[in-house]
Parts: C-alpha cells; structure tokens; sequence
C-alpha cells in the first residue's frame, strides 16, 4: 500500500514536472502540427491528382495509411520530447534533486514512463483520429474513404497512436542510456531514418528480410488496415515494436540502477 | 544523526574517499572541512543515495538514505544549487519536489518566503544568479522540515549579508535540535559557523574535534621583546625552545610557553617590554593537517586562502 501511494505521488510529482517546461509544451504543438497539418495536405494532395494516378495505384490506394502519413513525420517529435524527459535532467543537473527527493530509482522511472506514455498516447490517439476524419472528409466525393466502422481501419488508426506512444518510450530508453540530448537524439534519429538506408545496400532479398524489421516499417504496418508487402501485419509489428521498447528499457533500467547518478558522467 | 561507517568510494583510477568513519551528531553544527577535491561532496553524494559506495555505508536515523520513504521529511540537502531545470519556475519546481515526497503545497510558499525569494518565485529558474539559486536549494532542503540537513559549500555565491543570513540559519537549525552537517574548504568560515570539525584530505579522515580543541593541541609560539635578543635567543635555545624568528620587532619561539620564556628572561636579567602568547590561526592548523593531502594545490603554498 505504502508503495502504491509513493508511486503515485512520483507519478504526481513527474507530471508537473513534465507540464511546467516549455520543451515539451513545444513537442505537443509540433506533434499535433506535424500529423494533421500533413494529412491535411497529403489528403489534399491525393484529392487533387486523383484523376491523373494510375490504374495501379489506385487500385492499391489505402486511405487509411495515407491519411496517417504524417504521424511518421511526427514521431520525431514526440522521440524529441521522451528523450529530453531523461536527458535534460542530466545537462540540468537536476538528477540529483530529482534523485534525493525520489531515491528509488525503479520508482522514479517508473514515475516518468508512466507519465510519459500516458501522455503520448492521449496526444497520439488525438492526433491520428484528427488525421484520419479530416482526411477521410477531404477524401470524400473524390477518393474512395474508409470507416471507423470496419474493425481493420479502427484497429490501423488506434495502433498508430499507439506506436508514437512507443516510440517516445523508445527514445526515452536511449536518453537514459546516453544521457546527453544531442546524442540520444542522434541515435533516435539514425534507427529510423539512416539503417533504412543502409538497408538499400543491402542485396534485394536480404533488404526486404531486412526492413521489415526497421521501426518506421513496423509503425507503416501498423497503421495499414492490409498488411504492405514485404512487411509484417499489423499485430505482429506491434509485437516486435514492444519487444524493442522493452529491451531497450532493461537496459537503461539496469545501467541506471547501477551508474552513480551524482558526478555528471 | 549521521553515521559514516567505514566508507571507500574508488572511480574508475582514483581512492576519492579511504575509509572514512564517524558521526554527526544531531544539536550541533558540524563542518566537514578539507581541501577542494578531498572528497567531502563524494562523502555528501553517497550519504543521499546518488553515488554508490565501493565499500562501507552511509546511514541516516540507522536507515541507508534510498530506503527512506519519504526522505525530504528525514533529510534535507544542498548540494549544487544549479541543480534545478533553468526553463522551470522556482514555485514550480518546489511543488514537483513537495508532491513527490508527499508535503502539502501550502509548505512550498512557507518555505519561499522564508529564504526571501517569494517575489520571483514565478520566474524561470535559468535567470537566476548564484545567490538566488542558493536560496532556492535552501527552500528545497527545509520543504519537508526534516532533522537533519546537509549542506555543500552553502556560501558560495552569498553575498555578506547572505553570509550572516546562513551562519544564524544554522545556528537556528542546531539549536532545534536538528542533525547540521555543512562541507566548506575553507577554515575561517568554518570557524564562525561550526561547533564540531571534522578534517579530511585526499579521501582520508585527519582529526575531529570543537574549533578549540583543534587550535589547542596545535602548536603555539611566544612573541617576545626584550632588552637582548641575542642573549636571550641562546638560554631559550639551551632550554629546548626554538627559535623561529628575530627581527627588530622581537623573538618568535615555539616550545617552551609564555610563562617560561617570562621566567627565563627574569632569572637572567633581561628586561621584557612584550610577552604576548600567539595560538596557531585556525587557517595555520588547517594548512599543518591537511599539509600533503593537498590534491590539487599550487605548490607553494603561502597562501591559506583556497
């Protein structure tokens, strides 16, 4: 009982410390710009060359993903605001206020993955089914729509709110390994955006062996209501996405729990 | 109370604490006194929980500091008064710790006023000089009224009157009762604000004691003038004094007292104008003990000041 009302209050004492800083203020905002400002306009975009895709494209045309889009702009964001949660402790200092007033350090992070996730996937449930309705509503008359109504499009919008979610607990996991910004950011960045590249180099069957397993290919899969091709389907991506998050997060628990947390490196 | 219990703490090449073992009593103000880089803020980390030891424990009321439940009501520390987030305000900041140790918001307003920063409490930490952050670290500490308090080097970036403000502050804190244990590498300022002293250099425990134990069992000398130096610089010598030093101003000797050299000069005719006893600075006794245990100093040094 004792530990259930600690937790709590550093659960309590996380989340003013999460809302009273401009930073993250900042990384909602650009969240919810990135994901439904760029629905907007890739829908928007789509609308208008309809008539001009090809056969082929259109008959394998997703309105669900597609109006999803820019969730995967947004994840680096929202990786921006779980790394510095951890990180901007360590440049501040301020791991060691925080520490001598929450000592347990399993509590403490528990605190703060808490905090974090729970926000995240409010933020990401919003913005996705924001993304999804303006779409769809900027598809409609021209480009054939999706619904709510279907499990498989429920299942593809829930999920990729879902997988911002993740992914911030992802990045928080590298801050708190790295425990510098500019690093664990880096890192972040390069496991989305630059192994995908290095997977081109790859020979063709091995790439798609490959990039199937990269996490902006799982959060794709994801949030497609039919699974791509040369890509896992939607469960089994979520599957592999938690796996990473938690291996991730053991290691930077079990570092953390070790490390001295007083002298700055 | 405070118990060290036979602390080591090596990193990765260097022994930063060497067995360290003793206690800080509760009722007193204790200063924990040593050279920068001696190890005293290493003993502090250990003390809260931030820093593992290698060896030994540190203990708090018999509990390890990260066992406590509600540490900010048992212990309340100052350590790097930057320590804070510069985008977060002072109030805020305050009530994150409050919340998180499960101390009623009101007490973060108490405790603002009480340093003196309740005017702006609502600006951003960031814009704050030293002083300020100081007393911010301060409030922090006294939130959960706790009974034992830990300070490192609390006068660093205080103005004088912020100087006086701390030493009476202290003093309070002792005098109800609680457990005041303050890190300062410099004597003099110890010399005001302690009762109890206790010494280390490189890692190592030197001595403990009142500020006058400590100047007492130091060495003294005997200034004196008389009407023959010379004659009288060789009897004190012949009685196993020593002297240090003859000028035109007088003879400075060590190991014999003022009564002795008094009676000396008497029985061989010599006429004292000045017999003055001079006990060691603190800043000297200082300097003799923690002479070798000096990590980082400059080689000559004849100057006790940092």
């Amino acid at each position: 009982m004792t530990n259930e009302s600690t937790l709590l209050a550093a659960t309590r004492s996380e989340w003013i410390k999460f809302r009273t800083v401009r930073s993250s203020i900042m990384g909602v905002a650009v969240t919810v710009l990135l994901t439904i400002g760029l629905g907007v306009l890739i829908t928007t975009l789509v609308r208008t060359h309809w008539s001009q895709l090809s056969p082929l494209r259109i008959a394998t045309f997703d309105p669900v993903s597609s109006s999803l889009r820019g969730s995967l702009f947004a994840q680096f964001a929202v990786g921006v605001i779980g790394t510095l949660l951890i990180t901007s402790e360590y440049t501040s200092g301020s791991i060691r206020t925080t520490l001598t007033a929450v000592p347990n350090r399993f509590r403490l992070i528990a605190g703060k993955c808490i905090v974090l996730f729970a926000t995240m996937l409010i933020l990401g449930e919003f913005v996705c089914f924001a993304a999804f309705l303006i779409g769809q509503r900027i598809y409609l008359g021209v480009v054939p729509t999706a619904s709510l109504t279907n499990g498989a499009v429920l299942r593809s919008v829930v999920l990729a709110g879902l997988y911002l979610a993740l992914l911030a607990l992802f990045a928080f996991a590298l801050g708190l390994i790295l425990r510098q910004s500019a690093a664990a950011i880096s890192v972040f960045v390069s496991v989305l955006l630059i192994v995908p590249i290095i997977g081109l180099f790859f020979p063709q069957n091995w790439q798609n062996d490959f990039m199937r397993f990269e996490p902006s290919t799982l959060g794709v899969s994801m949030q497609s209501p039919f699974a791509p091709s040369n890509s896992f389907g939607a469960w089994s991506a979520t599957l592999i996405l938690l796996a990473y998050v938690a291996g991730t997060m053991a290691i930077a628990v079990v570092l953390f729990l070790r490390r001295d947390a007083g002298s700055n490196q | 109370m405070i118990k060290i219990d036979h602390l080591t703490k090596r990193y990765s090449d260097t022994l930063a604490v060497d067995d360290l073992d003793f206690e800080v009593k509760p009722g007193v103000v204790t200063g924990f006194l040593g050279p920068n880089g001696s190890g005293k803020s290493t003993t502090m980390r250990i003390i809260l929980g931030l820093d593992h030891a290698t060896k030994g424990q540190a203990t708090v009321n018999g509990t390890r500091y990260a066992e406590l439940k509600d540490p900010m009501r048992e212990v309340g520390a100052l350590l790097d008064a930057k320590a804070v987030h510069p985008g977060r305000t002072a109030r805020n900041h305050l009530r994150a710790l409050a919340t998180s140790n499960q101390i009623k918001t009101s007490r973060v307003d108490e405790v603002l006023e009480f340093v003196g920063i309740s005017a702006v409490a609502n600006k951003n930490v960031g814009t704050y000089s030293l002083g300020m952050s100081q007393r911010l670290g301060i409030a922090g500490a006294l939130l959960g009224d706790p009974g034992c308090l830990l300070f490192d080097e609390p006068v660093n970036g205080l103005d004088p009157e912020g100087i006086r403000w701390i030493r009476e502050f202290f003093r309070t804190l002792a005098n109800e009762g609680r457990t005041v244990f303050v890190s300062s590498h410099l004597m003099s300022e110890m010399a005001v604000s302690a009762d109890e002293i206790i010494v280390i250099g490189r890692g190592r425990f030197i001595t403990s004691g009142s500020v006058n134990d400590l100047t007492k069992n130091a060495e003294g000398t005997v200034l004196v003038r008389a009407s023959d130096h010379d004659k009288l610089a060789e009897i004190v010598t012949a009685h196993h004094g020593v002297v240090h030093n003859t000028n035109d101003e007088g003879l400075t000797i060590a190991g014999l007292s003022s009564d002795e050299v008094g009676q000396l000069s008497f029985d061989a005719g010599i006429t004292v104008f000045e017999l003055t006893p001079q006990r060691a600075s603190l800043e000297e006794v200082f300097m003799d003990l923690t002479a070798g245990a000096i990590e980082y100093g400059a080689q000559k040094m004849d100057s006790a000041h940092d």
